[in-house]
């Protein structure tokens, strides 16, 4: 099995080059004259620093790519079958889906913490977990979701879809791309190897002064954060020149698929911003090793630990939604038949919150003892996102309105995306407006707005596209009662959990803190049992996913009667997506236009559609 | 829809332009390092304003003139190489690295000399911004030298020049960043 | 080759004055704001010079090789 050799090779390369590292750091300290060759966590980052680089190249980086600055000739291996998701490979779709597979792992690793989580606190005092284990556990939680939520969509959906929808054959760098998926595995295996080291204290946002004088865990999560920003900063870069450069004839900005248009703001924001975390984390662990940032007796200062963060964790929440938004404008178009209503704006929309997400970080910061004076700036600037934000809302409503709805799987989800992410809005205002947030600061109320927006404007958009592209990307139909049977069970436990989430939030009680007043016993308990059946749901759907990949029904190249390009080629996919580029001749919504087409594939020898108009208007 | 079908172009795959997308996208890496470090900057003028603590003048200016230079030969050499003059070529190539290492040499002994320390501020944000700098420094040294084996070898010429063309401009972003770095650190009151 | 060759000296002596005249603000101007002004524009220049002839930013936009 080569793949297995592979794998099994490069965590061998990795390790060594990990503690390589290790030792040339400390024969580093030792020339230098240093007491202690053995400085610590010095040493853990070069070994970091090598280990990585080593486990890439040993995973296929060096004979596909690294050959090259030599001079030397690169060489390929294309495997059969499940091997190919196992080695350094540059399909998008092979890519897709080793993202889409590992993220999903994340995600229900992070949901069972979650349950965790609540487990501990069905009840005041504690129960199941020490105070520091609870904070090794929500931090957990946080920092995997946080990810999860930066990934799935974006390297998952964003990958596998994107170039099969602008009628390209593979991204603009497929060897980025390939790179792009590798770092991951150390990032995962960093972050979960948090717990020996103590744990995560300091939740995902790592906020000195604890971010400093905490355990040694701290280093592995800020090595692991900083890599994996590299990972989303290459992926953004990917996007931008694949959507800029690699449209197929005819496929003007005005005719991009509105998926296509969110995916390239958000990689905007994507490029520009996510340096802030991996800034920030790059000076915490200076401070760790003796430089004076963040600490006020020396000169340094907390607060611009918390704006250079925010800097980037703000428009990280547009990371997260805005393909969410286009997942779910895309879906509603399809399955209502209909035109997407008011295109250009939804597009205008995209692109101001682009513009606006950079100017409105220090809402999170209105507590911290930041100037006075930037409350107000601050408080205007982040209702003003309102606007572009409505303009999509207004599209999906214009959409949805007197279409003929096909209340599928897929369209479910996106339906509920638009119901969430209204509840996760308004909350949003009472955020951040300075009055009402001097209250609702650090309580449940933050915790139940987050849900709603990420969990349910994002999540949900994730699993709609899932319930889209299986077909497309398996081959295979699932089961439609057990996906519906999935929606309504997740919705109802969702919104269950995350509504009762704002009462405790209310009254005052904090998040991030294992314990709290026992008056609020019933109304926890109520919360953990809601969450209990929300985590439930995904047993239905991990069943409906697994069966059916191996044992669904033959599905059809285009089960959902769709226009869009990734449809109009065979399920899956052939290895360069199209027998021949297509060539664009309308807009990809025009549904009941009369005699309108989208596309057209320029006769191919030996393709079942060759000529044929694609996706004509029904 | 007959119509449409009738217009049938002849089968073909777009020609990309794969020189105008590599172009592309280093620049947007060029964009997303510029805010890594613009954050740097805007972090050394948060904490500490505009003071600045004793520094070696005529270090300073001497490696910012050496530097500076390099780009020159930088600009030369792939100037030379898109015009088939690989031997230019890779003699400037080799000017550009050791203009390279002795300003890292300069950075190295201006660290040496410093009389103040990292857990200071000034001592911290001095040597984060020197330090990420030269780190940039030392990996376009180090890519210099791989393209500069290749040009040895006269791999490059008019049609093939990406590669120099390539690392040279990150050389030369590396030194913008330099032209801000070094009033930002030298040149405060 | 003669042509850029010439433009990459021209470039090259405007980046000397800039520097020099940077490090004259820097010493010799008492004025905080004048101080600030002259050392920002000629940082701005500089690079923008740099990023202009020495980068070719142009060609993003005219992407057909300028020989
Ligand atoms: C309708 C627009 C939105 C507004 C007005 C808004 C406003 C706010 C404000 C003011 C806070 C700070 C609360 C505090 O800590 O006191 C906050 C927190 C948060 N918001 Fe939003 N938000 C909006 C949309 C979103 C979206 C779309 C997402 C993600 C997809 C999101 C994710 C978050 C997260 C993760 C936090 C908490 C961060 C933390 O402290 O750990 N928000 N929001
Ligand atoms: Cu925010």
């Amino acid at each position: 099995m080569y793949a297995v050799k592979s794998v099994a090779g490069a965590m061998g390369l990795g390790l060594i080059g990990f503690y390589l590292g290790l030792g040339i750091v400390a024969i580093l300290r030792w020339l230098f004259g240093y007491p202690d060759p053995w400085g610590g966590e010095i040493n853990i980052i070069g070994g970091w620093v090598l280990g990585v680089f080593l486990w890439l190249m040993g995973i296929g980086m060096w004979g596909q790519w690294g050959r090259e600055w030599f001079g030397l000739k690169t060489y390929q291996r294309n495997l059969p079958g499940w091997q190919r998701y196992f080695t350094f490979n540059t399909d998008h779709k092979v890519i897709g889906i080793q993202y889409l597979v590992t993220f999903m792992v994340v995600f229900f690793l992070a949901g069972a913490l979650a349950m965790l989580m609540r487990a501990e606190l069905a009840q005041s005092g504690n129960q199941f977990l020490s105070n520091g284990q609870y904070n090794g556990t929500m931090g957990l939680h946080g920092i995997l979701m946080v990810a999860v939520a930066v990934a799935a969509v974006i390297g998952g959906i964003g990958n596998y879809a994107v170039p099969l929808m602008i009628g390209a054959r593979d991204m603009a760098f497929p060897r980025l791309n390939a790179l792009t998926f590798w770092l991951v595995p150390p990032v995962a295996v960093g972050l979960l190897a948090t717990p020996f080291l103590g744990g995560i204290e300091h939740g995902w946002t790592a906020y000195p002064p604890l971010a400093i004088r905490t355990n040694s865990a701290q280093v592995l999560f800020s090595l692991s954060i900083i890599t994996f920003g590299l990972t989303s900063i290459l992926g953004a870069l990917n996007f931008i020149a694949t959507i800029i450069y690699m449209r197929a004839p005819g496929l003007s900005w005005g005719r991009l698929p509105i998926f296509v248009w969110s995916m390239f703001a958000t990689s905007w924001v994507a490029l520009l911003y996510t340096q802030g975390f991996a800034a920030a984390l790059f000076l915490v662990l200076l401070d760790r090793l003796g430089f004076s940032f963040f600490d006020p007796a020396t000169g340094g200062d907390p607060l611009l630990y918390q704006h250079v963060f925010w800097f980037y964790s703000h428009p990280a929440v547009y990371i997260m939604v805005l393909p969410g938004f286009g997942l779910a404008l895309e879906l509603i178009a399809h399955f209502s038949r209909k035109p997407l209503f008011a295109y250009k704006y939804a597009v205008a929309a995209f692109l101001g919150i682009l513009g606006l997400s950079g100017v409105v970080w220090a809402h999170h910061m209105f507590t911290s003892g930041m100037p006075n004076y930037l409350h107000g700036p601050f408080l205007v600037a982040t209702e003003l996102i309102s606007v572009p934000t409505g303009l999509i809302f207004l599209s999906a409503l214009g959409t949805i309105w007197l279409g003929r709805l096909w209340l599928k799987p897929p369209m479910l989800f996106a339906l509920a995306v638009i119901f969430n992410f209204a509840c996760g809005g308004v909350t949003g205002i009472f955020l951040a407006d300075v009055p009402t947030d001097i209250h609702l600061q650090d309580t449940y109320f933050v915790v139940a707005h987050f849900h709603y927006t990420i969990v349910g404007g994002e999540i949900f958009a994730l699993f709609a596209a899932i319930y889209y592209y299986f077909p497309k990307m398996t081959g295979r139909m699932y089961s439609e009662r057990l996906a519906k049977l999935h929606f309504w069970w997740m919705f109802i436990g969702f919104n269950a959990t995350f509504f009762l989430m704002h009462l405790p939030g209310i009254k005052g009680m904090n998040r991030r803190i294992a314990d709290f007043q026992s008056e609020l016993d019933p109304l926890n308990f109520t919360i953990s049992l809601a969450a209990f059946f929300l985590g439930a749901s995904f047993l239905v759907f991990i069943w409906n996913m697994v069966y059916s990949w191996v044992r669904g029904p033959v599905a059809e190249a285009n089960p959902w009667r769709v226009r869009t390009l990734e449809w109009q080629t065979t399920s899956p996919p052939p290895h360069e997506n199209f027998p021949s580029i297509p060539v664009v001749r309308g807009g990809p919504y025009d549904y009941g236009v009369p005699g309108s087409i989208h596309a057209t594939f320029p006769s191919a020898p030996s393709a079942g559609f060759a000529g044929a108009p694609a996706g004509g208007g029904q | 829809m007959a119509l449409a079908t009738a217009h049938q172009e002849a089968a073909h795959a777009p020609a990309y332009n794969h020189l105008a997308i590599n172009r592309a996208g280093l620049w947007l890496f060029f964009f997303s390092e510029t805010i890594l470090f613009g954050l740097l900057l805007s972090a050394r003028f948060y904490l500490e304003g505009i003071h600045r603590e004793e520094l070696n003048q005529f270090l300073g200016l001497l490696i910012t003139i050496v530097l500076l230079l390099s780009s020159v030969t930088a600009y030369t050499a792939e100037t030379a190489i898109e015009h088939d003059n690989k031997k230019v070529g890779s003699w400037y190539l080799f000017f550009t690295i050791l203009l390279g290492l002795i300003f890292a040499g300069g950075v190295a002994f201006e660290w040496s000399i410093a009389h103040f320390h990292r857990s200071e501020s000034f001592g911290s944000v001095f040597f984060t911004m020197t330090g990420v700098h030269a780190t940039h420094v030392v990996t376009g040294v180090f890519m210099l030298i791989l393209v500069w084996a290749q040009a040895l070898r006269g791999r490059y010429g008019s049609k093939n020049a990406w590669p120099v063309s390539a690392v040279v401009m990150y050389w030369h972003f590396v030194d913008v960043v330099w032209v801000f770095y070094y009033p930002a650190l030298y040149l405060t009151k | 080759m003669r042509k850029p060759m010439q433009t990459g000296l021209i470039v090259a002596a405007i980046l000397a004055v800039l520097t020099i005249t940077e490090y004259l603000f820097a010493t010799h101007v008492d004025d905080d704001l004048i101080r600030f002004l002259g050392i920002s524009v000629s940082a701005v220049g500089k690079a923008a010079l740099i990023v202009y002839y020495f980068m070719h930013i142009y060609r993003l936009w005219r992407p057909q090789e300028a020989h």
